[in-house]
């Protein structure tokens, strides 16, 4: 396979996106310099609205790293933390971010990078890996403030009440750290906006993603970078301006029949995160015929804040995200894919078996059993990692993908 | 053996039949991790049973877990597969690390049992976060009840004064141990651990009553041998890495295995009700990496260092463990800045591999001799 090979990336929004990712990361840079606390935080939960509602400026070192991946700066940054005794058998987010952190950054030898942290928001309450993180970069970053969060870890459909509370007590704590420690004042009407604003950035994905189900699709997992703004950017204006910017094509697209191939034959699903690294192996599977038209991944950034309570809205999003991409909850993964395939009109499924994330891996074989035996849906699974390419065979990966496109060509009658 | 070891032997290699024949009048709930509050169990009037993934081989397991997480949780779905955990009543994670929480949820999938349960511990210690933990653990008791326990205030106090008791006799061999005096070697004294994990906790206490009576009569008094070290990891199971280790001319003087001085430290927690002692022994327990930072681990760890005279670690992870070894870079650091020598070895099914013992020839050579 060509690893040049030009990208299938085929929405104007796509040039819109890079434009934006590089303004991020300026600003980030920019606050900085500018005596603006920044602070470093997991995504996946309501202080992102609350860092822009406080006019504080959110970093994310997770989602620095699949920025680092389709980069080419992984290498370094494994060699590094490699060479600090992190093993290869851990998540390349960690591998990656601790690398980043001791030695890249340090020497500052890229043109994008992150600014350095004034607070950090050190979580328990996800996963592992994200947990770890957070710990390696207090050592680093000893003048940072930390605020020590906690979630409680449970599946979406057992949230209950008392779950709800504590979470509720703890984005008050955060706030109360927040404001003591920045001197910024919390504005409910600015925080009301903000949540509102992330809720019609989630209404707009969600949009978005249900025009895919189209045929044929508007656009495919290649594009799948868009999410760049659900993970930065929600409760902002530009993200609600992109997203619309987005949507609008999109329906052009799907109203107008322009799919992502000449000739769409088999829809995929997609599970698990993507190869950051390289999401031109898609292409394998459009040369084929074939078109990854949903994922899991995608779908697990769209939460809508409809508490009238703000800090209620986020709270509740703080905790029903977690379920999204990991192992509390494989009935509510299995029936969301479940529901997802019957939705898309799906052929097959691609199961991305992934050594940098064992919580999402969890479960996606009693997952591929489900596909089977429910909605007589075939899969194949696909042994790599999101982030770290030495785990990914392309030989493998090329055979196993023309054995099952063969196979769903053959069951279609193709 | 001694004498009083037997029983524990007999346990441990016996468990699952006497389980069996004990399940006509008696039920027994399952758990995973260390942090499940095993006394709530008992008080409701199940008998718990750490799951133990023991040596063995992968034959369905692989059908619905990947290689990339470790041999002990892939060994307790095969067993469970295999039908050796037929006779529990249901299965208790307190989340822990990400792999214990999947398997739960893959069991639940593929194994019926009654029930299954999952324990969103909070991480912090704030008053909010007890008043969560005990909402939490409500609910639990709840659950408990709902399939045929019966738990009380009184039946709870009973049951904390029980385990307590347990972990005070189990605290005296290790404090024995640091201090030099134990006559078990490190195989005996592991045994005895993992005993209490499959044991019916009133039997373990009588047996445990008995072993430390007779070894306050029979102390070592030959004086140390072996250069001591630290044991540090999570779940070991294979007894022979003990004999081993020893074998190689190490002594082991402490640990913090999650099958040993984690499972059972501290021996109880404050509170005006038996629920809020159970609360205040879980947020005080001897902190697991799942949980918990580096740097809050390591004092813990160089009290036991100094407090047993190690001159040594040896980090036993099991490979693909992420908290142990996400933790173990800055664990290495904080080692090197006393000047105490370390070695890390992942352990898989098979026990000490050559590669493992020449390194650990190779350690003893350059630091025992010092």
């Amino acid at each position: 396979m060509d690893n040049k090979e030009a990208s299938q990336k085929r929405l104007q929004a796509a040039k819109a996106l890079n434009q934006l990712v590089f303004r991020y990361y300026q600003e980030c840079l920019e606050a900085k310099a500018q005596g603006k606390p920044v602070g470093w935080m997991p995504p996946m939960n309501g202080a992102i609205e609350l860092f822009y509602a406080l006019g504080l400026q959110p970093v994310f070192p997770e989602n620095w790293s699949p920025l680092c991946a389709a980069f080419g700066y992984t290498p370094e940054n494994f060699r590094v933390s490699e060479g600090m005794g992190y093993s290869r058998d851990l998540c390349g987010y960690l591998r990656n971010i601790v690398g980043y952190v001791h030695g890249p950054m340090k020497e500052g030898q890229w043109p994008l990078a992150l600014p350095e942290p004034d607070l950090l928001l050190s979580f328990g309450g996800g996963c592992v890996p994200a947990m770890k993180i957070f710990h390696v970069l207090e050592h680093r970053f000893p003048q940072a403030l930390v605020y020590s969060a906690d979630l409680p870890q449970v599946a979406a459909e057992e949230v209950g009440e008392h779950h709800l509370r504590y979470a509720i007590s703890e984005m008050n704590r955060l706030i109360d750290f927040l404001t003591q420690t920045t001197g910024c004042k919390l504005d409910m009407d600015r925080l009301k906006e903000t949540v509102s604003l992330s809720d019609r950035a989630s209404a707009l994905w969600d949009e978005i993603m249900a025009y895919r189900r189209f045929v044929p699709a508007p656009f495919s997992a290649a594009e799948i970078g868009i999410m760049f703004v659900m993970v930065t950017r929600q409760g902002t204006r530009e993200a609600v301006e992109f997203l619309t910017q987005v949507r609008d094509e999109v329906r052009e697209r799907a109203q107008n029949k322009i799919g992502v191939i000449e000739e769409e034959q088999i829809r995929l699903f997609w599970d698990n995160i993507p190869p950051w690294y390289n999401l031109r192996l898609l292409r394998t599977f459009e040369k084929m015929g074939g078109v990854v038209v949903a994922e899991t991944y995608s779908s697990a950034w769209s939460i809508r804040l409809t508490d009238d309570d703000p800090i209620k809205a986020l709270a509740r999003k703080s905790l029903l995200s977690y379920s999204q991409v990991s192992c509390v909850s494989i009935k509510k993964r299995r029936d969301d894919v479940l529901r997802a395939c019957r939705d898309y009109a799906i052929d097959g499924a691609i199961l991305h078996r992934n050594k940098s994330c064992a919580p999402i891996t969890l479960g996606q074989m009693d997952i591929q059993k489900a596909l089977e035996k429910e909605l007589g849906i075939p899969s194949v699974l696909i042994d790599g990692d999101h982030m770290d390419e030495r785990n990914f065979s392309r030989g493998q990966f090329q055979m196993r993908a023309e054995a099952f496109m063969e196979t769903l060509k053959d069951r279609k009658g193709l | 053996m001694k004498a009083p070891l037997l029983p524990f032997q007999d346990w441990l290699e016996h468990y699952q039949e006497k389980h069996r024949a004990l399940s006509a009048q008696s039920q027994f709930i399952g758990y995973f991790c260390t942090y499940t509050p095993v006394e709530m169990i008992h008080a409701a009037g199940f008998i718990p049973v750490r799951i133990l993934g023991e040596s063995g081989s992968l034959e369905k397991a692989p059908s619905l877990v990947p290689s990339f997480i470790c041999h002990y949780m892939r060994r307790t779905l095969e067993k469970a597969l295999e039908e050796k955990y037929a006779y529990l009543s249901g299965l208790v994670q307190a989340y822990t690390c990400d792999v214990a929480c999947g398997l739960i949820n893959i069991w639940a999938e593929n194994i019926r049992l009654d029930f299954y349960h999952t324990l969103p511990l909070p991480y912090n210690r704030t008053p909010e976060a007890r008043t969560y933990f005990r909402s939490i653990l409500q609910e639990f008791i709840e659950k408990l009840n709902a399939h045929g326990g019966r738990l009380s205030w009184e039946t709870l106090d009973q049951s904390l004064q029980l385990y307590r008791r347990i972990r005070k006799l189990l605290w005296i061999l290790y404090q024995k141990r640091a201090a030099g005096r134990l006559n078990l070697s490190a195989k005996d004294v592991l045994t005895v651990v993992l005993a209490g994990f499959v044991t019916p906790p009133e039997t373990y206490c009588e047996h445990l009553e008995i072993l430390v009576q007779d070894l306050s009569n029979d102390e070592r008094m030959d004086g140390p041998k072996g250069f001591p070290v630290l044991v540090s990891g999570s779940l070991l199971e294979n007894l022979s890495i003990m004999d081993a280790l020893e074998t190689l001319g190490f002594r082991i003087v402490a640990d913090d295995l999650c099958s040993g001085l984690r499972s059972f430290y501290p021996v109880d927690g404050q509170g005006d009700d038996p629920l809020d002692r159970l609360i205040d022994r879980t947020v005080h327990h001897f902190p697991c990496p799942s949980r918990h930072r580096a740097r809050d681990r390591f004092p813990l760890l160089m009290d036991l260092v100094r407090g047993a005279g190690a001159q040594g670690v040896i980090f036993l992870p099991q490979k693909f463990c992420t908290p142990h070894l996400a933790d173990y870079p800055l664990l290495a650091e904080a080692l090197n800045k006393e000047g105490l020598p370390h070695i890390l070895l992942e352990m898989e099914d098979s026990g000490l591999t050559e590669a493992h013992r020449t390194r650990l020839e190779a350690f003893l050579e350059i630091h025992g001799c010092k």
